[in-house]
């Protein structure tokens, strides 16, 4: 049906984290019984969207009209009073719980005094045979694999009669057939009046069951397609995407990679996550992992970090054979990991700078008693000076810094060591500018001066082409396609990315 | 603009200089609020003698609280339960060994060291290999121990007698000043020096802030978790001889009554009972803390069952104070 | 009708392949040893007599066995007992039928508000539960020994009713006579039972385990997680006032110091039960069965003719190797899960 009731209004939507703008002037509008679409790439701020709509981020500037009128919700359950359902990954199942028990979870009816558990039952088994047939809904979610999981999250959603759906990335965990099901299940709810906001990185899919697109770059819409009235260009949409502005200047200047190989990896496995991943890092090069976020690129550096037990591969450093399978491993191989997340994996939030940069000097052999104070604080100063970290003194507890510093710290933790292997794993994610380019500067200049290797994951293409010999695409937990040279750019990223089936 | 002005003052040093400190700040205070209602409401409160005596008895206290800072620090619900009987088992057994002669001090000291790394082995493998949770493993481990010193003193009495040297160390005065102050105050220093600038300090403090971020340094966080316990019950066992040479002699629930107050002062003074920090400092502004509370309330009058009730409010209340986690909306 | 048979084989088909199912084996080869041991076993006399010994572990493991299910821990269980048969014998005034009914009101009340107490604490806070128990638990003591500073108190005689009801004067024949076959404490323990029954089919009994699960979870999906917490303290507390209901009957005093050692035994009960520590898992019914078996290896101990010096001994070392045993036996399972989720 189209309809012709706008469910959702939002105009001149602004959101700020820290130092980084998500959103700058953002609009949608969502009809009912219409099935809209939200693209962007990493970082554009789609999924910031959907989560101010819900009320799980309050915006800083702009307004949200529901049904005509305006709101501001305060709380995914206040959203949900008004019939705005959402469903994000896995954020809202209990693992002890079983499948529809789950989906009532809530919303549970009695019976007298009771739980009303065969209605309860009834209810649930009609969603998900529309979703997964043959799904046992006894079985436990943690007996669930995410896709299973991914469907209960969004049965759930849709147990609640919601009159606006949103769907944020709802089919990164499922299989071909699952994805089917979940389109069908949308088409049937469409038919009857809801509105529904789905993301997704796929871009065939949003064409597939999208009526129109909205297409967000650098925190604002930039382009609105209609796919009823403007028919489906693939090439015009990724255009969009990626924008058509030419980036600046590759710095590949003054740096040779030698023919050397530092490391050579093959056949890395690691569960569901790493596949069968093989690949030459040569001395002095800046090897990329790119690709649409969560495809393993992540879980790739933490297993050249060697914090997976379970992983296996062959590994040689410099011709010589080593294990990979804790972390001492690789430290004691100069394989060193700057930390994706910098509050859970890496930093010491209340201690101070000083002993943030110099803790991993602990864990060397041949370490004194004592800390030796006077040279570790020379150290210490030398990597503050290097990176302009802006503190006041070494002692300050690092939550006290910015975010830009406390990533320089991170990264200044590893700098006193003779690296053979600098492992990257999004060194500047929600760094401001200015930050960013010291910390790339001194990590150039150290690969320049050194031929120190550096294996660079970033979220933000952008990073990729400018510092890049080579890079890999990931999608699934497998190297797709490694882009050389003239190949790097934007637009042969995004379509390796998003174009495989 | 009132925002920004704000962020002026929170930015200055010296307000970021009074936030780390605050909580010692607090107990300190509190102290001071303590001694002030003693001072009003019972007459001779607040004398030298009493102050000293004070002083005396909490250092007991913040000594035992020190094993429960260093089982702490590591993380992972640290907690040793263990202390106090892990205290009166090296008090009874080195009793009879010493029975009052100096030249058996340094075989009593041998076998409080044995006995403190044998149960603190237990406890560390236990929680940190086989990930059982510490509270159940060292309260389980304190009923062993109890049980033990019953088995050893079943149908016999305790004999033996502590050291003169001992004795002096922990019963008696220099002048006025109490001998195990100074002790503690000897103590305090290499304490502070050996948490924050030994390579194991920063490992242990490593682990118990960002058990991930230690482990991706390189850090063993097992082995620093096991030997934390090690050293929590060797300590313990070592205070064991200090109460045998206050009391003079040893018996079954000599260290029991410790356990509780160590905790609480851990809390009192700011120590976050999640690990990975521990400033000794507030830890013995916590003893003195409730020290000097108990002291009111026998002032006041009201006995053992005013004692605990006391205790277990003031706790309770701080507990709130500080640990209380209350969703942000 | 085949349906019907085939829904039961199935049922049982599940309740067997429960993971939960090897500790009822355990349990009846514990069952059996004692059976072995103890001369005697079997005559009505000793059945009862076993009956009143494990009573209060099972109410007490039971209460824990929710508070920890809902992801919350209660050391101060001992104490709270110890408060509840000091306040009752207090309240009580030998000959004065009418105060055992008010000991009854007054004790369920002060029952509650110790649950109330650690509910906040627990779940309106969120302090850490084993630190803020510990801290009520000295609060409990404290006026426990403010009551009864030694043992004693008075009850009235009727009030016998929850131990052995032969003893009482004036009760009709018909009753003592079903008190010597089934005997009070049986009727506590199944009062308990059916307590947590009507509870676990509503809305609060999945709560409890949702929030114990994962409070996240329940909390986004908009349930009140404080407020769940509470009701199992409040649980708790029902249970720990059905033990001491059972203790004041037996003993016809209150002690101040009598729950101490019944704390550790109803955590290590509860993990022996299979009901893991971090919440949201296990069963209830098996948290008696975890008490039962326990008490059996209490008793197997006894008649090994282990001497009294070394009881104390050997309970805290059973206690390590039945907590270590069931970590161990979660653990592998879980760790099984984990792995085949990998892949």
């Amino acid at each position: 049906m189209n309809g012709t009731v706008k469910v959702l209004e939002a105009t001149g939507i602004r959101k700020h984290f820290g130092g980084v703008i998500a959103l700058s002037n953002a609009n949608l509008v969502c009809r009912s019984g219409r099935i809209s679409g939200l693209l962007g790439a990493n970082g554009s701020g789609k999924s910031t969207m959907s989560k101010i709509i819900t009320g799980v981020y309050s915006a800083d500037a702009g307004e949200i009209r529901y049904n005509g009128k305006p709101v501001k919700y305060k709380s995914p359950n206040e959203a949900r009073q008004d019939g705005i359902a959402m469903v994000f990954q896995n954020l809202s199942l209990v693992a002890d719980l079983n499948v529809w028990q789950n989906i009532v979870l809530g919303e549970e009816e009695n019976k007298g005094l009771f739980l009303n558990n065969r209605t309860a039952m009834e209810h649930s088994r009609e969603i998900v045979d529309q979703l997964l047939p043959g799904l046992d809904i006894r079985k436990m979610v943690h007996e669930l694999n995410p896709g299973e999981m991914q469907i209960v999250e969004i049965a759930k959603a849709i147990s609640e009669n919601p009159k606006l759906l949103i769907l944020d990335e709802p089919t990164a965990a499922l299989e071909q057939a699952q994805v089917k099901s979940l389109f069908d299940t949308m088409r049937a709810l469409v038919k009857k009046g809801v509105a529904i906001i789905f993301t997704s990185h796929r871009l065939w899919e949003a064409m597939e069951i999208c009526d129109d697109v909205v297409v967000f770059r650098n925190g604002e819409n930039v382009a609105g397609i209609d796919f009823t009235r403007d028919g489906k260009d693939p090439e015009k949409i990724i255009g969009h995407i990626t924008g058509e502005t030419q980036k600046s200047k590759v710095e590949k200047k003054g740096r040779t990679v030698s023919d050397e190989v530092v490391l050579r990896i093959q056949n890395l496995n690691y569960g569901r996550f790493l596949k069968s991943i093989s690949f030459k890092l040569r001395k002095g090069e800046i090897l990329g992992i790119g690709g649409l976020a969560g495809q393993g690129q992540h879980e790739l550096m933490l297993a050249l970090a060697g914090n997976y037990p379970g992983a296996t591969c062959d590994a040689e450093l410099n011709g010589k054979k080593i294990k990979l399978t804790r972390p001492a491993h690789a430290i004691r191989n100069s394989i060193l990991l700057v930390p994706g997340d910098r509050q859970l994996e890496g930093l010491f939030l209340t201690h101070s700078l000083f002993t943030n940069i110099i803790f991993p000097k602990l864990g060397l052999k041949h370490q004194p008693l004592f800390t030796p104070r006077k040279k570790y604080r020379e150290e210490c100063q030398g990597v503050i000076d290097a990176l302009s970290i802006v503190t006041h003194n070494m002692d300050m507890p690092v939550n006290s810094l910015s975010g830009g510093n406390q990533q320089k710290v991170i990264v200044g933790k590893w700098l006193s060591f003779d690296t053979n292997v600098l492992l990257l794993a999004d060194p500047a994610k929600g760094v401001d500018v200015g930050a960013k380019r010291d910390l790339y500067d001194y990590i150039v200049g150290q690969v320049k001066k050194n031929k120190m290797s550096v294996i660079l994951y970033a979220s933000d293409n952008e990073e990729l082409i400018q510092y890049c010999d080579r890079l890999m695409i990931m999608y699934e937990g497998q190297v797709v396609a490694t882009l050389e040279g003239e190949d790097i750019n934007d637009e042969t990223i995004v379509t390796t990315s998003m174009r495989v089936r | 603009m009132s925002t920004r002005s704000m962020t002026n003052l929170q930015d200055s040093v010296a307000y970021k200089i009074i936030d780390r400190y605050k909580k010692l700040i607090i107990a300190f205070l509190l102290i001071v609020f303590l001694f002030v209602i003693g001072e009003f409401t019972v007459e001779t409160f607040l004398t030298l003698g009493q102050v000293l005596l004070t002083l005396k008895l909490a250092s007991f206290i913040a000594l035992f609280a020190l094993c429960q800072m260093v089982a702490i620090a590591g993380g992972g619900t640290g907690l040793d339960l263990s202390v106090g009987y892990m205290a009166t088992i090296t008090a009874v057994f080195t009793a009879a060994i010493m029975d009052g002669r100096n030249s058996y001090l340094w075989i009593a000291v041998l076998v409080a060291l044995g006995l403190g790394i044998a149960v603190g082995l237990v406890n560390g493998l236990l929680t940190a290999y086989l990930k059982l949770p510490p509270l159940v493993v060292t309260l389980a481990m304190a009923n062993i121990l109890q049980g033990v010193i019953n088995v050893y003193t079943a149908g016999k009495n305790i004999t033996g007698r502590p050291s003169p040297v001992l004795r002096i160390i922990a019963a008696k005065s220099t002048g006025i000043f109490p001998n195990i102050v100074f002790l503690l105050i000897v103590i305090t220093p290499i304490v502070m020096i050996i948490m924050y600038k030994t390579k194991l300090g920063l490992k242990l403090f490593g682990s118990g802030a960002n058990e991930t971020a230690a482990y991706l340094s390189g850090v063993n966080v097992k082995m620093v978790r096991c030997f934390s316990y090690v050293i929590s019950s060797t300590l313990a066992s070592l205070i064991g001889l200090l109460l045998l040479g206050n009391m003079g002699i040893a018996f079954k629930d000599m260290g029991s009554n410790y356990v509780m107050p160590s905790i609480a002062a851990v809390v009192v003074g700011g120590v976050s009972l999640a690990g990975g920090d521990g400033n000794y400092i507030g830890v013995i502004l916590g003893a003195i803390f409730l020290q000097t509370l108990t002291n009111l309330l026998v002032a006041l009058g009201w006995g053992d069952d005013g004692k605990w009730i006391g205790f277990g409010i003031v706790l309770f209340a701080l507990l709130i104070l500080y640990l209380s986690n209350r969703r942000k909306r | 009708m085949n349906r019907k048979n085939n829904a039961g084989a199935s049922a049982l088909k599940r309740f067997v392949s429960n993971h939960d199912f090897p500790r009822l084996l355990i349990l009846i080869a514990m069952f059996a040893l004692t059976a072995v041991m103890q001369k005697n076993f079997f005559a009505i006399k000793s059945i009862v007599r076993n009956i009143n010994s494990f009573t209060p572990l099972i109410l007490l493991t039971m209460g824990q066995a929710v508070v920890i299910i809902s992801g919350g821990l209660d050391l101060s269980v001992g104490s709270a007992l110890s408060l509840l048969t000091c306040v009752a014998t207090s309240v009580m005034r030998e000959g004065l039928p009418i105060t055992g009914a008010y000991a009854l009101v007054v004790t369920f009340a002060v029952a509650i508000v110790i649950g109330l107490i650690n509910g906040i604490g627990i779940g309106f806070f969120r302090v850490p539960p084993l630190i803020v128990t510990f801290a009520t638990s000295y609060i409990w003591l404290g006026i426990a020994l403010f009551l009864r500073p030694t043992p004693g108190g008075e009850t009235v005689d009727w009030f016998q009713m929850f131990y052995k009801i032969r003893n009482i004067e004036g009760a009709p024949a018909a009753l003592k006579a079903f008190g010597e076959i089934i005997p009070p404490a049986l009727v506590l323990v199944l009062l308990g039972c059916l307590v947590w029954w009507v509870v676990s089919k509503t809305k609060t009994g999945r709560y409890i385990y949702a929030v114990g699960s994962n409070s996240e979870s329940a909390y986004v999906t908009g349930i009140n997680t404080s407020w769940v917490q509470i009701k199992a303290c409040l649980i708790n507390s029902v249970f720990i006032f059905l033990a001491a209901l059972f203790f004041v009957g037996q003993n016809g005093s209150g002690d101040a110091r009598m729950g101490d050692p019944l704390t550790l035994k109803a955590i290590a009960a509860v993990v022996v039960g299979g009901i893991a520590l971090t919440g949201g898992r296990g069963s209830v019914y098996y948290a008696l069965v975890g008490a039962l078996i326990f008490s059996f290896v209490s008793k197997i101990i006894f008649f090994a003719n282990i001497p009294n010096a070394f009881q104390t001994l050997f309970s805290g070392v059973i206690i390590i190797v039945a907590i270590a045993g069931s970590q161990m036996y979660t653990l592998s399972s879980r760790k099984e899960m984990e792995e085949s989720k990998l892949t």
